[in-house]
């Protein structure tokens, strides 16, 4: 008992547990309203449901978590969601036009996201381009590559390979969540090798890194390659929700991914985890999902009630800037810093008014 | 090393600078700020590439060009502005590319924690392996430093300033630990501006000057002139106004006079009063409420009790805006963080202090703004190169003397200065301690704290000691002692206090 309430308190201290907590009251609202929305209040838990969920956003929340690679060692890539595109287009067509087995086109999907990764890696970290700009450079080249490759939407996926994915494990385990814990199980991993620390000192301060013998240039390409691989995976998910292939597909995952890594609780440079990335984007997905079963229970209880996709992501665009506003709330320093600023500018005016 | 040369653009850093230390030997790295200390210890820890020399090594030629290839010579560095991490813990930082390892290519947490444990036991750090660096105070910081590069087990040592934000009681346990790593025959190379550990510590002493080495010798070979001398080209001037002013020779107007402020949990019940013409000290050991003290004078913290009367009105100023269009000054020791505004122009650095007085939207000539920073430049002997030249460009003893103009040059009635020489070169410093004294005579009230215990006893009239966030005695008279301060900053009875200082009686609540 002791040690889970010392536990508890140490993860209390951690970047993620903001994360954590925003993922809870997502999770809990999203089981309430399908519970009446469909008027079975375990819903959520029918293993189609939540296997549904997890198959359909595992790729965005891969891309939050390569995205959250990279902001712990100090880099973004915007051009990220774009490259989940790159890797489904060479997915479907490299077996389509060259006639080989599917999985040669996949390990083409992922020496194709790797060499891109490798070449933002590149122009970021050793040319010192800012990421930003790199970024918004490549989601042109890689779209251009994409179209390319497949000119318009096109493609299939034979069904032996992609229902397996769709459908869960004995009923119940579905496919994507299993990625997803392989691909936090190999962040684990990296966090308890030298690499993992070396993310973290070239993220916190890149100079002090090299001054301890650390080469911030190799770190950062590592971390780049790994996000390559993390993408590659992401892509061949999306290939197998989608089954087909689409060149210009997944584009705004990359700045959501951003926004779910800092709502999350990751900050820029050597502060937070993966887990911030995994919450972050969960609490995006639960959101989106909680309006959509929140319009539908109104479409059914007021008649002639309809409302469009605009206003429900109206509204889980409002939540979602409340979810920020209490990442500030939760992180104890932000917190601080806002209750000092407050009280400032209450006190200010007052002592403003006596003059 | 023989013949390092290293410059910037136009700027020297290096010329021909020569270095030769020996196994089991302390040698001093000394030099005014700006004199190329720092960058040839970074020559030799690899983060400055030379562009002519050569660095030998038992005798054969050695090539540094990273922090990778001093490491594997055995080559390992305290910086003087750090090396950690501020946002990963003590234990991570400690351990930095120096990871213990299992078979599996897996950090040996077990083991780690033991070697932290250890280092952090025999450099006497208080603090938990699990802190994050960014929360620890400054000498903690310095310590874990120093630790950081001892545990790399070098063959050559460098500490680069490394004694600068240290209190008395770490810097004997450093003291301890070089004489031990001495004794192993570990060469170390000591870079300081307190001239007291020289002698106290270092065998040898290297001298540089401009970017280039001036002479070299024995410690024991050298006077305390001899080493200014060499460092400056100026004998010292004892002269001139060394001792403070000595009090009750006239009494001003009370320019600050703070009752029982309150400030949880660094400041409870502090009394302190500074007249015009006054310079009061503020000492202690580091953290003891010294600095938030200043800040919630100048309203940068807000207290929760007591009173501030300032020019005989009670205030309580919610921003430092306030305070300083109210008649104060601020100058922080931390050039970087609080003082300076390194990439803008020398000029504008200057004009700052008087830009926020009068109005927000009235017109600024280019003229103004020069004539006011050629005034400054030339009043307070700032060396430059050109008024439009980044403030960043300015040794530290000139970026420090350049704030300090800053807020001389607008007459503030208070004058609030929070460890201003810090990594200050001796003879930057007696300069800003003339300018001190030169503002006091004109009237001004000069509230100074400081690291350094000498330099308290010597420009202050008055010194108030704090200690846990009380003003543990004043120090003032005959009682201005060495002894009496150290007694003071430990927290040893207030017994001992009064007997040397009777008249602090009077100032506590």
């Amino acid at each position: 008992m002791n040690t889970l309430s010392v536990s508890l308190n140490k993860f209390r201290r951690t970047p993620a547990f903001t994360g954590f907590v925003l993922f809870v009251i997502a999770l809990l609202m999203n089981i309430l309203m399908q519970g009446i929305n469909s008027g079975k209040p375990l819903a959520f838990f029918n293993p189609n449901s939540y296997s549904s969920l997890l198959m359909t956003n595992a790729p965005f929340i891969l891309t939050a978590m390569a995205q959250s690679l990279l902001l712990i060692v100090g880099l973004l890539d915007i051009s990220i969601g774009i490259q989940l595109a790159l890797v489904n287009v060479v997915c479907i067509m490299v077996p389509q036009e060259l006639g080989v087995p599917i999985w040669v086109g996949w390990l083409c999907a992922m020496g194709a996201s790797l060499l891109i990764s490798a070449m933002v890696g590149a122009c970021s970290a050793v040319l010192r381009l800012p990421a930003m700009l790199v970024g918004y450079a490549f989601i042109f080249i890689v779209k251009g590559i994409n179209v390319a490759i497949m000119s318009k939407p096109q493609g299939k996926v034979p069904r032996e390979i992609y229902l397996p994915y769709q459908n869960p494990v004995a009923g119940v385990l579905p496919i994507a969540l299993l990625v997803l814990l392989a691909v936090f199980g190999l962040w684990l991993l990296i966090k308890r090798r030298p690499l993992g620390k070396h993310l973290y000192a070239v993220g916190g301060n890149p100079r002090n890194a090299y001054a301890a013998g650390i080469s911030p240039v190799k770190v950062q390409m590592q971390a780049n390659l790994l996000k390559g691989f993390i993408v590659g995976i992401g892509g061949i998910c999306l290939t197998l929700m989608n089954a087909s292939g689409n060149p210009l597909q997944a584009e705004d995952y990359g700045l959501r991914s951003l926004i779910a890594c800092i709502l999350g609780g990751l900050g820029f440079g050597g502060w937070g985890s993966m887990a911030c990335g995994v919450f972050g984007a969960s609490f995006f997905v639960l959101i989106q999902n909680t309006v959509y079963h929140f319009f539908s229970y109104l479409t059914k209880v007021i008649s002639g009630f309809a409302a469009s996709t605009y206003w429900q992501n109206l509204v889980s665009d409002i939540i979602l800037l409340l979810g920020l506003l209490v990442t500030i709330i939760t992180a104890k320093e932000q917190r601080k810093t806002l209750k000092e600023g407050l009280l400032k500018q209450f006190k200010g005016g007052a002592a403003r008014d006596k003059q | 090393m023989r013949g390092i040369s290293k410059h910037y653009g136009a700027v020297q850093a290096l010329k021909e600078a020569s270095l030769s230390i020996q196994a089991g030997r302390i040698t001093a790295l000394l030099g005014s700020n700006g004199s190329g200390k720092s960058t040839l210890v970074k020559v030799l820890a690899g983060l400055v590439n030379p562009n002519a020399g050569t660095i030998m090594m038992d005798g054969r030629e050695v090539n540094i060009r990273s922090g990778n290839d001093a490491q594997a010579l055995g080559i390992s560095t305290a910086f003087q502005d750090l090396s950690l991490v501020p946002m990963m813990t003590v234990e991570d930082n400690l351990l930095l590319g120096n990871e213990p390892r299992t078979e599996t290519g897996m950090i040996n947490r077990a083991e780690s924690r033991r070697i932290v444990r250890e280092l952090m036991a025999r450099f006497a750090i208080r603090c938990s392996p699990q802190d994050y660096v960014q929360s620890l105070p400054p000498s903690t910081q310095s310590m874990l430093e120093i630790a950081k590069a001892v545990h790399r087990n070098p063959r050559v040592l460098l500490l680069d300033e490394a004694t600068a934000a240290l209190h008395l009681d770490e810097i004997e346990v450093l003291f301890d630990i070089l004489r031990g790593l001495k004794q192993q025959g570990l060469s170390i190379v000591f870079v300081t501006h307190r001239m007291h550990e020289v002698f106290e510590l270092c065998d040898e002493a290297v001298i540089m000057r401009g970017g280039e080495t001036v002479i070299s010798g024995p410690v024991s070979s050298f006077t305390l002139d001899d080493l200014v001398f060499h460092m400056t080209g100026q004998r010292m001037a004892r002269a001139a106004g060394s001792e403070a002013p000595e009090p009750g020779q006239e009494e001003g107007t009370a320019v600050l006079e703070v009752k029982n402020l309150c400030l949880p949990p660094r400041v409870r019940d502090v009394s302190l009063t500074a007249r015009a013409g006054e310079i009061i000290g503020i000492g202690g050991l580091e953290g003891q409420g010294q600095a938030d003290f200043m800040r919630a004078v100048l309203g940068a913290q807000q207290k929760t009790g007591g009173s501030i009367r300032f020019l005989g009105q009670e205030t309580d100023f919610p921003q430092p805006a306030q305070a300083v269009r109210a008649g104060m000054g601020f100058i922080s020791g931390e050039r970087n963080r609080e003082a300076m505004f390194p990439d803008r122009t020398i000029a504008e650095n200057l004009f700052a202090g008087s830009a926020v007085l009068g109005s927000r939207f009235r017109f600024l000539s280019r003229k103004t703004v020069r004539r006011f920073s050629e005034d400054a430049v030339k009043t307070y002997r700032i060396k430059i190169g050109s008024l439009k030249d980044a403030a960043s460009t300015l040794s530290g003893g000139n970026q420090q003397k350049l704030v300090i103009a800053r807020w001389i040059a607008v007459h503030p009635k208070l004058l609030l200065l929070d460890d201003p020489t810090k990594g200050v070169d001796i003879h930057s410093r007696q300069e800003i301690h003339q300018i001190l004294r030169e503002s006091a005579q004109n009237g001004m009230a000069v509230v100074i704290s400081a690291s350094d215990t000498d330099e308290l006893l010597e420009i202050a009239q008055r010194v108030y000691v704090f200690y846990e966030g009380k003003v543990a005695g004043v120090l003032q008279g005959d009682g201005k002692t060495q002894e009496a301060m150290v007694s003071l900053m430990m927290g040893l009875a207030n017994s001992q206090a009064e007997a040397i200082s009777p008249l602090s009686l009077e100032e506590q609540p």
